[in-house]
């Protein structure tokens, strides 16, 4: 039953590349023409005379048959008659070319079905783009080929946009991205089939009513054409089939033919012309976006209104305005991208060619340390920041300006699980940080620095190069830091914020690692983990880190089930650093000279506060201790900060919080802890929404001491507040409903009362003065505002003891009064 | 032949494969599952709202041997997914008709 010779045998022929790979395809299209020709003649044409032509279509019409491809063939008849009658001669016919070893993939049609839009079976009508007559009846095939482009003219619209619906569902299949580890060089984005759609767009949008014709393509997308045929030839041959994969196998082998090479950098050159193609269809697929609807087409007019000075937006795309004014202003380059990662518009393609051509200058500016970090931390904290780093990576511009992620570019990493390059596994986490859903959402909208942790995620992988089997995960997440730090020390990231960075990459594996292999019940585990994370903003960037990187492995590894592992550990941690915070003092600081301020502390405390900072609050209890209070006042960057030491009586909480209420201020995060000798060390983060303090520094000097003699006693802070006037309420979509919990389990000393509610100025004041006249202590406060919901978590004794059941209920109601005041 | 089933803690499975790759075991199933026992769900707090916590997460395995290996298996996962405190799990053991390959369509225990 072998085959005649008509396949080429993989044991004999050599499996390299031939040297001009276009020939050989198409001297095998001939090759099968003159089978089917000689095949025909004897069991179809000497009974089927007239009304019938063989017709090669598909990748067979345009005389592209690789050694395994399917034999596109149309059979053509007059009317549906013929082929009923004449079925035994077809059957033999088609018998015939299968057991010579053709894979004969036929379609029986009459010219009005040819001639036909089919929305169910977009490829007939495609595929009919690159006919050719074969044999049989000449004067009918000659019918359809003068009456098909103006078929074609005048279903363009439906003819494209079926053809871009099969093109975006294919791309949605393998996740719109081209750094496939194993990619299929026909179908993966960036693959043959891109390189005919992008050919086919043309052939539909210039066809006119006499002819269809392609128009050349350019140099550079032939040459990628070139480079990805001579692949799939290659992977023929080696399979002996229709194999279109590029398998690690496959790399191997493949790589190992081409004189030697890494197969690393073998893969980098598959993803340069995949990336070519890739480019090219997408510039396809945004013409027809632009010319096809009308409803685009307004928004995209109402989109061009962003324009500035510096940019235009136009059908969709972004532009420079004087591409030039990038020599003398190479800065202008990430104001670009901040425009993109806040108004999610993509930049235009004569955008992305004139960054290209300066690349060399760009790199020259940003080689020099430079106060970068500001201008970076506005792109990375953009709602669209991944689409912002997506485009700095393929411009070029991230390398440039980091020259330590390049260790990464198109980076194969084999194992079972990834699917993607390192570079688009990073890419994809960010994605998917941003893109996180419900709780993890909720945990990225808490982050005070989305820019620390998308700068975090970026390189948590960077050293990935590194892993060598010696160097294993320690030695991958040591160069990724090394990295990092580098290029952290260029842009002058502040130090904080760096050790945050530092934090993120050094952890980025212990919870997955936790997920996986400890017991999340064993008290041990948890508070392993939340010594790591000291404090829940940590704690919560490091969950969204674990569940954006894992997502980011394959499309389907972050199951339903592995998503609420991660969240119950999450949970566990979250109350272990809470139960943490009120049990856990300070027990010996006899080293210190602070000892009198720091003992009774939470243990937290050291670790959420700098030495120098600690220094300052001893300075300022030694003074606190001469008057009773003191007091210190200063401006953040974005914020004012006030710190009060004093001795601790009912209510002092309260009489601060209402104090900065009755100035105006609005208290953004606020902590209070208390000590052995029964001090309060209370700190206030405050917006000043009026710029009151920055406009008339004679009002600091008034706040500080109004303040002073609330503390004191010596003023009623009821008295500050008569003259505020009342907040106007928030529009109903905005509102937020009150929810107030008592918890008795997170700690063993106190009750821990945790109130979500929505934010007005005077609310914590509210809240305190209730808690305080329904006769609790507060003795460890936290406080946090995201946009108008403040979340604020009270520790609360009475007399020393956790709340009764009865306390709980008469304090929550006035808590609940508070909360919604009349 | 027999089919054990065993529900096991999570952080416990690469315990388990190990146990029972190190008695010959080399085929097995593994399903990330939910659900409970008698360690009921329990109701957690995060940021002053409630949530029920009624399925917790837990792995299926599942090893088809011969009859005379069942207690070697059983055995094994004990030892390996025991920590003693409640929710380690369950196994259970039940009758398996047949099996084939479907490959070759070999039968029998010599498919195992």
């Amino acid at each position: 039953m072998q085959p005649s010779g008509l396949h080429p045998h993989p044991a004999q022929s050599s499996s390299s590349t031939p040297a001009d790979v276009l020939v050989s395809i198409a001297e095998r299209a001939g090759q099968v023409d003159r089978a089917v020709a000689q095949a025909a003649d004897e069991l179809l044409f000497p009974t089927v005379p007239d009304g019938l032509a063989l017709v090669a279509v598909g990748g067979y019409g345009r005389r592209q048959l690789f050694p395994f491809s399917d034999v596109d063939l149309l059979i053509l008849c007059q009317n549906d008659a013929l082929p009923r009658r004449h079925r035994p001669e077809i059957s033999a016919l088609l018998q015939k070319l299968w057991d010579s070893g053709l894979r004969v993939s036929q379609s029986v049609r009459t010219p009005e079905e040819c001639l036909a839009v089919h929305e169910q079976n977009a490829e007939l009508n495609i595929s009919l783009l690159d006919q050719r007559f074969l044999a049989g009846d000449r004067p009918l095939f000659a019918a359809l080929s003068k009456q098909f482009p103006r078929f074609v003219q005048s279903n363009r619209d439906a003819l494209m946009r079926n053809l871009v619906r099969l093109t975006r569902e294919r791309h949605t299949k393998y996740a719109g991205t081209f750094y496939h580890l194993e990619p299929n060089v026909k179908e993966t984005p960036g693959g043959l089939r891109d390189f005919q759609f992008i050919r086919w767009m043309e052939q539909l949008r210039d066809a006119d009513a006499n002819r269809v014709t392609a128009p050349d393509a350019p140099a550079e997308l032939r040459q990628a054409f070139r480079f990805l045929a001579g692949l799939r030839y290659a992977l023929h041959q080696q399979a002996g089939r229709d194999q279109n994969q590029l398998t690690f196998d496959a790399q191997d082998a493949l790589a190992d033919n081409g004189a030697g090479k890494e197969v690393d950098h073998w893969m980098r050159e598959y993803y340069r012309q995949a990336r070519t193609v890739y480019r090219a269809a997408q510039r396809s697929l945004e013409q027809w976006d632009a010319q096809s609807s009308a409803l685009f087409a307004q928004f995209v007019g109402w989109r061009s209104r962003l324009s500035n000075s510096e940019f235009s937006v136009h059908r969709e795309r972004l532009h420079f305005r004087a591409p030039q004014q990038l020599e003398s202003d190479p800065g202008l380059v990430l104001r670009l991208f901040e425009f993109v990662g806040r108004h999610g518009i993509a930049l235009s393609h004569e955008a992305v060619n004139q960054l290209e051509a300066r690349l060399a200058r760009l790199r020259e500016y940003f080689d020099e340390p430079r106060n970068l970090w500001p201008p970076l931390n506005q792109i990375f904290s953009q709602p669209q920041a991944p689409l912002a780093v997506r485009a700095m990576h393929e411009t070029g511009v991230l390398f440039a300006l980091f020259p330590g992620l390049e260790q990464i570019e198109c980076l194969v990493v084999r194992d079972f699980y990834h699917r993607y390059t390192v570079d688009e596994h990073t890419l994809v986490a960010i994605q998917n940080a941003w893109a996180a859903p419900e709780k993890y959402g909720e945990l990225l909208r808490e982050l005070p620095q989305k820019g620390v942790l998308l700068f975090a995620l970026l390189f948590h992988d960077s050293g990935k190069h590194a892993s060598g089997a010696a160097a294993g995960y320690a030695g991958h997440v040591e160069a990724s830091l090394d990295a990092a730090g580098d290029a952290m020390r260029r842009i002058r990231m502040p130090p904080p914020e760096r050790d945050s960075v530092l934090f993120l990459i050094r952890y980025h594996m212990e919870l997955s690692v936790a997920m996986r292999s400890r017991d999340l019940a064993d008290p041990k585990v948890t508070h392993h983990l939340a010594e790591i994370a000291g404090t829940e903003e940590r704690l919560k960037a490091l969950t969204l880190v674990t569940y954006a990187d894992i997502s980011a492995v394959n499309p389907s590894v972050m199951t339903p089930w592995r998503s609420s592992q991660l969240w119950r550990l999450y949970l566990a941690v979250y109350r272990e650093l809470t139960r943490e915070l009120s049990e856990e003092r300070i027990a010996d600081a006899s080293a210190g000279p602070g000892a009198e301020l720091l003992e009774g502390l939470p243990v937290r405390y050291l670790r959420t506060h700098s030495k120098d900072e600690i220094a300052e609050h001893v300075a300022l209890a030694a003074k606190s201790d001469a008057r009773g209070v003191a007091l210190d006042l200063r401006s953040l960057e974005t914020a004012w900060q006030l710190t009060a030491i004093a001795a601790d009586r009912p209510g002092l909480f309260a009489c601060l919080a209402g104090t900065l209420a009755g100035f105006g201020m609005n208290i953004l995060r606020a902590e209070a802890f208390s000590n052995r000798r029964g001090q309060i060390l209370d700190t206030f983060v405050f917006a000043d929404p009026t710029r009151t303090l920055e406009l008339n520094p004679s009002e600091v000097d008034r706040l500080r001491a109004t303040a002073e003699r609330v503390v004191l006693g010596k003023l009623d802070v009821r008295e500050l507040l008569k003259n505020r006037p009342k907040p106007k309420p928030l529009s109903r979509k905005g509102r937020v409903p009150a929810s107030i919990a008592f918890d008795d389990e997170a700690s063993a000393t106190a009750t821990l009362v945790e109130i979500v509610a929505e934010d007005r100025p005077g609310l914590l004041y509210d809240l305190a003065s209730a808690i305080s006249s329904s006769g609790g202590n507060i003795e460890v406060v936290l406080i946090d505002t995201q946009a108008n919901r403040a979340i604020d978590v009270f520790y609360v004794t009475v007399h020393g003891r956790k709340l009764a059941g009865k306390e709980q209920s008469a304090m929550g109601e006035e808590l609940r009064k508070a909360c919604t005041p009349e | 032949m027999k089919k054990i089933e065993a529900i096991i803690q999570p952080f416990k499975l690469d315990e388990v494969k190990e146990a029972l790759q190190a008695i010959g075991i080399e085929g097995m199933t593994i399903t990330e599952v939910r659900g409970h026992g008698r360690q009921k769900g329990h109701k957690e707090v995060y940021r002053g709202q409630e949530y029920t916590v009624d399925l917790l997460p837990k792995v299926k395995i599942e090893v088809v041997a011969a009859d005379n290996r069942v207690d070697d298996v059983t055995r094994a996962i004990i030892d390996s997914a025991r920590t003693g405190k409640i929710g380690d799990g369950k196994i259970f053991v039940m009758d398996v008709i047949e099996a084939i390959r479907i490959r070759n369509e070999d039968r029998g225990e010599s498919v195992l």
